[in-house]
């Protein structure tokens, strides 16, 4: 199935005279990943807590499955299927790791007998099998971000926003986490992907969304992206030429 | 007439909540820290002013000189012993912490000087000028807020034309950036409490002459003191005079329309209402939803 | 189950207790306290130690038990004081209602100073309005319920432990339920907890409703046990901080914890009060009467209760923060 699944329209968001995103539109179809890419302050972040309730925008709609969400909370997007992940993961510290991913589970039952089942399954899923007593709070960031992800999944949402899940990971922890990636898309959830890592977003984005300064650049395929000449000089700088 | 009297009567009695106000919301602006221990802190003053003039004969408003930097350097200890330890903690620990030195400070002056209250008498103590004909203006207070204002200049020209000053705005702004560009921010944490301390210790000892001192005096300043800084913006220092002002007067409105029983009452509520309706203040950036 | 294998020995215990000490009004007055101050601060647990809402003002519910519970009884004497205490839970939760509504959406020191101001709203109100007794306070004459007889401190040590356990299992059911996992994930940290489907204001209100209801009953059985109540005794900011105290001490966000403080500190408190440190230095011949050390017991350390009190807060926030519960767990 191909439907639009996420829409966004002309999105604005101001902060006094600062304008962080101006008049972006692109959608999301059901099944796809596609990436969010952009130099550092081009308002990626921005973006998603506008999507995901944290932030409301100055103009502009945002349609999930042709609704409109403009002004709903967090929690009542979550629940609507739209779940996200962390840029500076948020594991909750104190607890465990099962009962970090129960909490995510608990969107879909009320039983903790069924939450627990239902969290092992997703830790399982990202190879976190072996830390369930563990405080989430003293792991790694290679695991905390597994962990983000197990939890998130564990809402069983319809598309998630991964807010560039790869940062602070070395090669074999990105390899591990884009194959976990993969596997979401088998299971039929819709990816929205901020990456800085190019190789990563290259590898498994089937359209890519270019945002500079707050306004779209452009979108296309990787390989459309990767040789078109305004992203290359937004990233380099202009005047850049590519030696041969 | 008797409007303008409960006015004017406010915006003397404002000044110095003003004083006590700036001097929180300059601490809940530098290290974020909400001080239980403030109105605790206002009674020490207090007392201070009472034993300046009763065994060493000084005018209260004189006595300042001497307050202020023995405050500022009580504050500034405080702060390197106690808060400095649980700056990073939750704020509901820091909290406790204040509270706790708190009950330190006004049960030892239970048992210092009793609960017995004592009363600063001056010679002008219940004398007061006329103005427009009928209003009557106490002197104590006239003089309290003509410090007051004295106080606030100063502290304005300290933060905006020195470099401590400076540093401390920066720091308020933001902590990490601060200690980014090489500012000591825990240096910057122990001098804003050493001047939080002073502010309310002078805003005790002005406020000396004209009530009533005894150890659990501070208590009913402490929470005026959370609804001036709200109102006007935590962190916020021309908010915090602007908010003090302005509670002085509502609560010398409340006192005149209503009786002296609910002005507190009113006060409370008021605070409340800010909460729901304005959070953020009249000036703030920090906090709120 | 171990644990509640242990509980059910516990109050098994607990219920001949009495009996053990022959009745002593003394004693059994002591241990109505700890029973007291145990089921405050478990009930203020709730709200302050699994949701990580430190309410400041908790005494407001207390007192409106209290007073709903006097008012009641002083104006409809042959009231069974059962509705009366269930009047002190409505009005308990309205005022949780009023204050989680304002307050619950906004972040950081917010509810910590509108607790305060709610609760000192709630105490000033009754200390200026006529029907609550105003300064002088409530007197409650002879109480008649279901044939107890309520001179006699017995009733009420089992009316607190019932009460005590009432709250402890609520929060042991809470825990093990989704909202418990709810609050502590609001606790930890609320915008993680709000993108994972978790309406926030919602379980906030949910908890301190629950919170406020079980302190409002030790509210109401507290009016009916001392028979005089006046706001000093039950809406006073020093008792929301005594709540606070006797949690932290324990270990707040347990279950044990709030009873494991009420041990300590009451018994603490009563042996400051009654000299009981001074006596036994001078029994011991160690210290004499009239000494200026003996004087400072008898009349400076015996009312020093709240200073001491300050010291344990300073000395537990700076060194024991989790409680004395929190020293024995280990991050896993």
């Amino acid at each position: 199935m191909s439907g639009q699944l996420l829409r966004i329209e002309g999105l604005t968001r101001r902060f006094g005279g600062n304008v962080a995103i101006s008049e972006v539109s692109f959608e999301v179809r059901s099944g796809e990943i596609v990436g969010l890419i952009g130099p550092n302050g081009a308002g990626k972040t921005t973006l998603f807590n506008c999507m995901t309730g944290y932030l409301a925008p100055s103009a502009g709609d945002i349609l999930f499955d042709s609704r409109r969400i403009n002004g709903l909370r967090p929690d009542q997007v979550c629940r609507l299927g739209m779940a996200r992940t962390w840029q500076r993961v948020k594991p909750l510290d104190r607890l465990s790791v099962l009962e970090n991913a129960m909490i995510g589970a608990f969107l879909t039952t009320k039983s903790p007998k069924e939450a627990g089942k239902a969290a092992l399954e997703q830790l399982h899923a990202v190879g976190l099998e072996a830390y369930t007593d563990r405080s989430a709070g003293i792991l790694p960031i290679g695991l905390k971000k597994k962990l983000e992800l197990a939890r998130v999944m564990a809402t069983r949402p319809r598309m998630v926003l991964l807010d560039e899940i790869c940062g602070g990971l070395n090669s074999s922890e990105t390899g591990a986490i884009l194959d976990i990636v993969r596997s979401l898309r088998k299971q039929g959830v819709t990816i929205l992907f901020i990456e800085h890592d190019m190789y990563a977003v290259t590898s498994i984005c089937d359209r890519i969304v270019v945002l500079n300064s707050g306004e779209k650049l452009t979108e296309g395929t990787p390989e459309e992206i990767t040789s078109h000449p305004g992203v290359i000089a937004a990233y380099l700088g202009g005047g850049y030429h590519a030696r041969d | 007439m008797l409007f303008v009297q409960s006015l004017v009567s406010g915006l003397l009695t404002g000044g110095i909540y003003a004083l006590a106000g700036m001097g929180m919301s300059m601490i809940f602006g530098v290290m974020n820290v909400s001080n239980f221990a403030h109105g605790d802190l206002m009674m020490l003053g207090m007392y201070m002013a009472y034993f300046a003039f009763t065994l060493l004969h000084v005018d209260p408003y004189l006595s300042l000189v001497l307050i202020l930097p023995v405050a500022f350097l009580f504050g500034f200890v405080l702060e390197k012993i106690f808060i400095n330890r649980v700056i990073l903690h939750p704020h509901q620990n820091q909290i406790l912490l204040t509270i706790g030195l708190g009950l330190i400070m006004s049960n030892s002056a239970l048992l210092a000087f009793t609960s017995d209250p004592k009363i600063l008498t001056t010679a002008y103590s219940s004398s007061s000028i006329t103005i427009f004909n009928d209003v009557f203006v106490s002197v104590p207070l006239l003089r309290s807020f003509l410090v007051t204002c004295l106080i606030t200049a100063l502290l304005y020209l300290f933060l905006s034309r020195t470099r401590t000053g400076m540093a401390l705005r920066a720091t308020s702004q933001n902590r990490e950036a601060a200690q980014l560009m090489g500012i000591d921010v825990s240096k910057m944490s122990a001098i804003t409490f050493g001047i939080g301390t002073a502010l309310s210790a002078s805003a005790g000892a002005l406020i000396a002459p004209t009530y009533y001192i005894y150890p659990m005096a501070g208590h009913s300043f402490l929470l005026k003191a959370f609804t001036v800084c709200v109102l006007g913006g935590l962190g916020s220092i021309p908010g915090a005079t602007l908010g003090g002002l302005i509670i002085g007067i509502v609560e010398a409105l409340s006192s005149t329309y209503l009786s002296t029983d609910w002005k507190d009452v009113v006060v409370f509520t008021l605070f409340l209402a800010v909460l729901l309706l304005r959070p953020q203040g009249l000036f703030g950036d920090k906090g709120g939803a | 189950m171990k644990s509640a294998l242990l509980a059910a020995a516990l109050l098994l215990s607990a219920l001949f207790l009495p009996k053990l000490t022959g009745h002593d009004p003394y004693l059994v007055g002591v241990m109505i306290e700890v029973l007291r101050m145990a089921a405050l601060a478990s009930a203020w647990n709730i709200i302050g130690g699994y949701a990580g809402q430190y309410s400041f003002g908790h005494a407001a519910y207390f007192g409106a038990g209290a007073y709903a519970t006097s008012i009641i009884l002083t104006a409809y004497p042959a009231t069974d004081p059962l509705l009366a205490l269930v009047a002190g839970i409505a009005v308990s939760c309205l005022i949780a209602l009023v204050t989680g509504s304002i307050v619950f959406r906004l972040r950081g020191h917010y509810f910590a100073l509108a607790s305060i101001a709610v609760a000192e709203i709630v105490r000033l109100s009754v200390l200026n309005l006529e029907f609550t007794g105003g300064a002088q306070g409530l007197l409650l004459s002879d109480l008649s319920f279901h044939g107890l007889d309520l001179n006699s401190k017995t009733p009420f040590y089992f009316g607190m432990l019932m009460l005590l356990a009432l709250t402890m299992g609520v929060t042991a059911l809470l825990s093990r339920a989704r909202m418990g996992y709810y609050l502590q994930a609001i606790r930890e940290d609320e915008d993680a907890a709000s993108s994972l489907g978790i309406d926030i204001a919602r379980c906030k209100n949910s908890a301190l409703v629950v919170s406020a209801a079980l302190t409002s009953v030790a509210g109401s059985l507290y009016a009916l046990y001392i028979r005089f109540i006046d706001t000093t005794a039950v809406l006073d900011l020093r008792l929301s901080i005594e709540i606070i105290l006797t949690a932290i001490i324990g270990g707040v966000g347990t279950i044990w914890g709030p009873l494991l403080g009420a041990i300590l500190l009451v018994p603490l408190a009563e042996m400051l009060r009654s000299n009981f440190f001074g006596q036994t230095l001078v029994s011991l011949g160690v210290v004499s009467p009239d000494s200026p050390a003996g004087r400072f017991f008898a009349d400076g350390l015996a009312h020093a209760h709240v200073l001491v009190y300050g010291v344990i807060t300073v000395l537990c926030i700076l060194f024991m923060p989790t409680g004395l519960l929190g020293l024995f767990r280990r991050e896993r």
